[in-house]
């Protein structure tokens, strides 16, 4: 190659590079991915037969509002400051719906898109919200609403009744890569229509009683001028943050480091009857800490303002650190009254040896949940009863948990045909045909912070003559195992919400077993919630009975049947409930009077909601002088009397 | 009488001359040889039961003793609390005793009463406890022993494996060096952690399926030094010369090429042993290790760190770690300058 040629070659290269970079700075580029994936119009909703909403908007309604309960905000509140939050890891997405969207960053997400009626944290009625008014229909399963005509968007754009039609279609819609929700707004979501601007009526797919039709039907709106929908639709947003009808939007973002939530300017609620005083803190910063020992120590040098201390090692231990001890970080012990989560022992009775009744009878006399909660648990925690508790009159107080008792415990076993006791001390069963069966279960669960509590049960069980053996996984991974039913015991704790327990999708044989027609046998069905593998005719039929009936008392009645027959099965081990929130802060953080309410989730939630549903969150507020002065004296190294606040009002 | 060879007699006396090392080998293997029997003086099983005239040893009984045996009632049937069952002969007076153990808990038992205490003579909890009340020094102490035992046979493992691999490779040499060159580079990308989070996911964890997964991929090391070193060794003029005399292949590196590797391999012990307890601890501190009920260094590290403010978890186990690696490597040292062949080689 001589050097012409080379120098030729060089500078086509470098012509050609130009030309890539220039092409690919044009705006030619952007409207090739555009045209990619083409605007789609979605469909209009489509109703089946028997369902659909009256064309003629119903002139008999009775109109329904809610102004005379309680307020329940300081009036003392002052407005402004940051409230410094933190978050283990950084949302994998901004939307609320679509892939990755179930993260721990749609705990904040999520509530500050506001629904229509959210209930009362204390009456526990149903309160107006981004609805001024609702009436029932004469069907028994839909709702009209009103919607406030001064409700706006954090972009300035009014929310109007298409925002609440373009909600199903937009969950219905395939472009959102959301089979769950797609299947939720199609089954159970049957018709949503707009009368005018301001008033839209939804559907139901099953009459119930008022409250829960509310809590059915009253779906948010969706940001009709905001979204494109493509086939690119979760990629095309996954950093967008839509607009929000709630007190904050999302302001600043540093990709892995933190996300701050602004308040919304002039925001159209500010002056709502039960959403006055609340909400104050002008700014919300949440930052990524990746490990909790950091994010902790991060609290004890006030780079964060509040930290949730239910936990009994955080309250007993942690907090004997030098920021305690020198009285400046409050504490709170605060009793609630919300539903209790169902945190127990699931047997999984597709496991041989657990399909014995007498076997999980003797399991739960053989767990010392007493000795658990007086010494791990430091005598924090009270025993649960039964596996559903705090739906108020739905609520079986006739239950009386199995406690520990080795002499019941060795009777079931030894029924069950667990009379030998081997050199291990572990009993075992010879069956028929000369095979062994030893009294050894793994139990599978995924938190490392719960080892100290299984070690205790382990410890207490072998007193019985049963092993337990512990598999801890990451959490992810344990449920996971848990939902494909691989798991002989589940130590795992179900959130609850709602205003009355539920029975379908934890005890239902549909979701226990399912037919595979190539083996032509019955075999365990994956990826539901009945862990415990429960597939009982007659509480099938009750459980139906329970879901379709729109009579408050029978299902009451039902509910307590359901319950007792849950006891009686005995797959579940219910162990502890917490029923009181605890959390520490920094004196700047200030609180009404009252603390809370009796549904406070957590006493610096900054967010709406508690337990989905009440109303009861952003009663706190930020006292910027006392800041200045607490961290003056701490500097000084001054001390001052620790404040522990301890409130039963509501225990 | 079983002679010495006089290289390997110089190479153990300028061993012994390095004080820092020889030392630490010593209390090393004193710490070893007392760990076998732990169960003698950390435990929460009696050295000995008198009972109504006859003599029992529950430690060694090969079976649990139910509390039934020594009067506790018939229901009892799992081991008796022999700490309880101390108290209850002593109160009773009737010329029955239980010896116990200098530190009477065991590891993996939980002591309610004493819940993240610090280290006290009273409660003999002489390090304190951690977590559900579990005794820090029985966790150390049976910790160590978990620890020693798993970088022991991991290194027996893995020696074997990479040793016959690699001399095979380095005195075959060719197709299947190469082959077995290619093998290796490939088996070293797997990425060794996922595995491990993989097989901590589907299998219950053990000591066994942890070392098994560790052998695994462990064995490759050794494989590329002992093939360099074979490599080396074969061409010297003995090997030729053994070959002349009709020597077969494993006589040629049975007997010629493996003793005379030898510096290259106990050199390398001591460090294998360091890696293999730093392997097992952080596996443990990251989640994946042993069983989570099972005392293990890692596990106390972990617990330890999480609880800053009970600082005798976090200390014990740190300064645990420190001098039992920093000995290891003292002896490291010390064998590698031993047999240096530098200065105990002859050459012609």
């Amino acid at each position: 190659m001589n050097f012409n040629t080379f120098y030729r070659a060089c500078g086509l290269f470098a012509l050609s590079v130009l030309a890539l970079a220039l092409t690919s700075c044009s705006p030619e580029g952007e409207s090739d991915v555009l045209s990619e994936f083409p605007t789609i119009t979605l469909p209009p909703i489509e109703v089946a037969e028997g369902d659909g909403l009256p064309v003629e908007f119903p002139e008999d309604l009775e109109w329904i509002t809610n102004n005379d309960d309680p307020e329940f905000a300081s009036p003392d509140a002052i407005r402004g400051g940051t409230f410094r939050t933190w978050i283990l890891s950084f949302p994998l997405t901004l939307r609320t719906v679509g892939p990755d969207s179930n993260g721990s960053f749609a705990g904040f997400l999520r509530p500050i898109q506001f629904s229509p009626v959210t209930f009362h944290p204390m009456t526990r009625k149903p309160i107006p919200l981004m609805a001024t008014h609702w009436a029932f229909g004469a069907d028994g399963r839909s709702i009209y609403f009103r919607i406030h005509p001064d409700a706006k968007w954090s972009d300035g754009e009014p929310v109007t009744a298409d925002d609440f039609v373009f909600t199903v279609q937009f969950m219905r819609s395939e472009q959102i890569v959301a089979p769950w929700y797609n299947n939720y707004y199609t089954e159970r979501i049957r018709d949503v229509k707009k009368y005018d601007d301001h008033t839209y009526g939804v559907q139901g797919s099953h009459s119930k009683p008022g409250d829960e039709l509310i809590l059915d039907l009253g779906i948010g709106p969706t940001p009709d001028h905001f979204f494109r929908m493509s086939d690119n639709w979760p990629v095309e947003y996954n950093w967008k943050p839509a607009p929000t009808t709630g007190p904050y939007h999302v302001g600043e973002v540093e990709k892995g480091k933190y996300i701050e939530l602004h308040r919304t300017e002039d925001w159209w609620a500010d002056d709502l009857r039960y959403i006055r005083n609340r909400f104050n803190p002008d700014v919300i910063h949440i930052k990524v800490i990746r490990d909790e020992t950091s994010a902790w120590q991060h609290f004890l040098s006030a780079e964060i303002d509040t930290y949730g201390l239910t936990r009994p090692n955080f309250w007993h231990d942690k907090t004997n650190a030098e920021a305690f001890r020198k009285g400046y970080i409050n504490r709170y012990w605060f009793y609630t009254k919300l539903p209790v989560p169902s945190a127990g022992l699931y047997l999984n009775t597709a496991d041989g040896r657990l399909a014995d009744k007498n076997v999980r009878i003797g399991l739960a006399h053989a767990m010392n949940i007493e000795l658990l909660m007086s010494t791990v648990l430091k005598g924090d925690y009270d025993r649960l009863p039964t596996f559903q508790l705090g739906f108020a009159h739905y609520d079986n107080t006739s239950i009386y948990p199995r406690n520990f008792d080795l002499a019941k415990a060795n009777a079931h076993f030894e029924e069950a045909g667990f009379t030998e006791v081997g050199t291990d001390g572990i009993r075992v069963r010879t069956n028929e045909d000369g095979s062994k069966d030893r009294l050894s279960f793994e139990v599978t669960y995924g938190r490392d912070d719960h080892t100290p509590r299984l070690v205790v049960l382990k410890q207490e069980a072998k007193k019985a003559g049963v092993e337990l053996r512990l598999d801890l996984q990451d959490s992810a991974a344990s449920f996971k195992k848990m939902l494909e039913k691989k798991h002989q015991i589940a130590w795992l704790t179900w959130s609850t919400s709602g205003l009355s327990p539920r029975y379908w999708e934890h005890f239902h044989s549909v979701n226990a077993y399912e037919y595979d027609p190539e083996i032509d046998e019955m075999i365990v069905k994956t990826q539901t919630n009945n862990v415990t593998s429960t597939a009982i005719p007659e509480m099938d039929e009750l459980i139906m009975k329970y879901r379709n009936s729109s009579n408050l008392e029978e299902r009451i009645s039902l509910a307590h049947t359901l319950e007792q027959m849950v006891h009686d099965h005995a797959a579940v081990i219910p162990t502890y409930q917490v029923p009181y929130t605890r959390d520490a802060a920094w004196p700047w953080i200030e609180l009404p009077e009252w603390l809370g309410v009796e549904t406070t989730g957590s006493l610096f939630n900054s967010q709406a909601n508690a337990a989905g549903m009440f109303s009861s969150g952003g009663l706190f507020w930020i006292n910027e002088e006392k800041k200045e002065e607490i961290l003056a004296a701490r500097d000084r190294g001054e001390t001052f009397d620790p404040v522990i606040i301890k409130d039963e009002t509501y225990r | 009488m079983f002679k010495l060879d006089p290289q390997t007699i110089k190479q153990w006396k300028r061993f012994r001359s390095i004080k820092r090392g020889y030392w630490s080998a010593l209390i090393l293997v004193t710490l070893i040889v007392l760990s076998c029997f732990a169960e003698l003086y950390v435990n929460n099983r009696a050295l000995i039961v008198s009972y109504e005239g006859k003599w029992y040893f529950p430690t060694y009984a090969g079976k649990i003793l139910p509390g039934s045996m020594f009067g506790l009632g018939d229901d009892y049937i799992s081991e008796t609390n022999y700490r309880d069952l101390k108290q209850k002969f002593k109160e009773e007076d009737k010329g029955n005793w239980v010896i116990m153990p200098l530190v009477p808990f065991g590891p993996e038992e939980t002591d309610g009463d004493h819940i993240f205490e610090s280290p006290s003579l009273e409660t003999k909890h002489f390090l304190g406890t951690y977590d559900a009340g579990r005794d820090v020094l029985a966790a150390l102490v049976y910790g160590f022993r978990t620890a020693m035992a798993f970088a022991l046979i991991l290194l027996v493992c893995t020696y074997i494996a990479g040793i016959c691999i690699g001399c095979l490779m380095g005195y075959w040499g060719g197709a299947f060096d190469l082959l077995f060159q290619r093998l290796i580079e490939i088996w070293n990308t797997v990425p060794f952690l996922y595995v491990i989070m993989i097989v901590a996911s589907v299998l219950s964890r053990s000591f066994w399926t942890l070392l098994g997964v560790m052998v695994f991929f462990g064995w490759t090391t050794m494989t590329w030094n002992m093939r360099t070193s074979t490599y080396k060794e074969k061409a010297r003029e003995y090997v030729s010369a053994a070959s002349a005399l009709g020597a077969s292949n494993t006589r040629i590196i049975g007997s010629h090429i493996l003793p005379n590797t030898i510096s290259v391999i106990v050199t390398f012990i001591p460090f294998s042993i360091a890696g293999g307890i730093a392997a097992l601890t952080a596996l443990d501190y990251l989640g994946f290790g042993l069983p989570p009920d099972q005392a293990s260094w890692g596990n106390l590290l972990k617990i330890g760190t999480a609880n800053l403010q009970s600082g005798w978890i976090v200390t014990s186990v740190t300064v645990s770690l420190i001098v039992v690696l920093l000995m290891v490597t003292y002896v490291g040292e010390a064998i590698r300058e031993a047999f240096d062949p530098k200065k105990f080689s002859y050459y012609e």
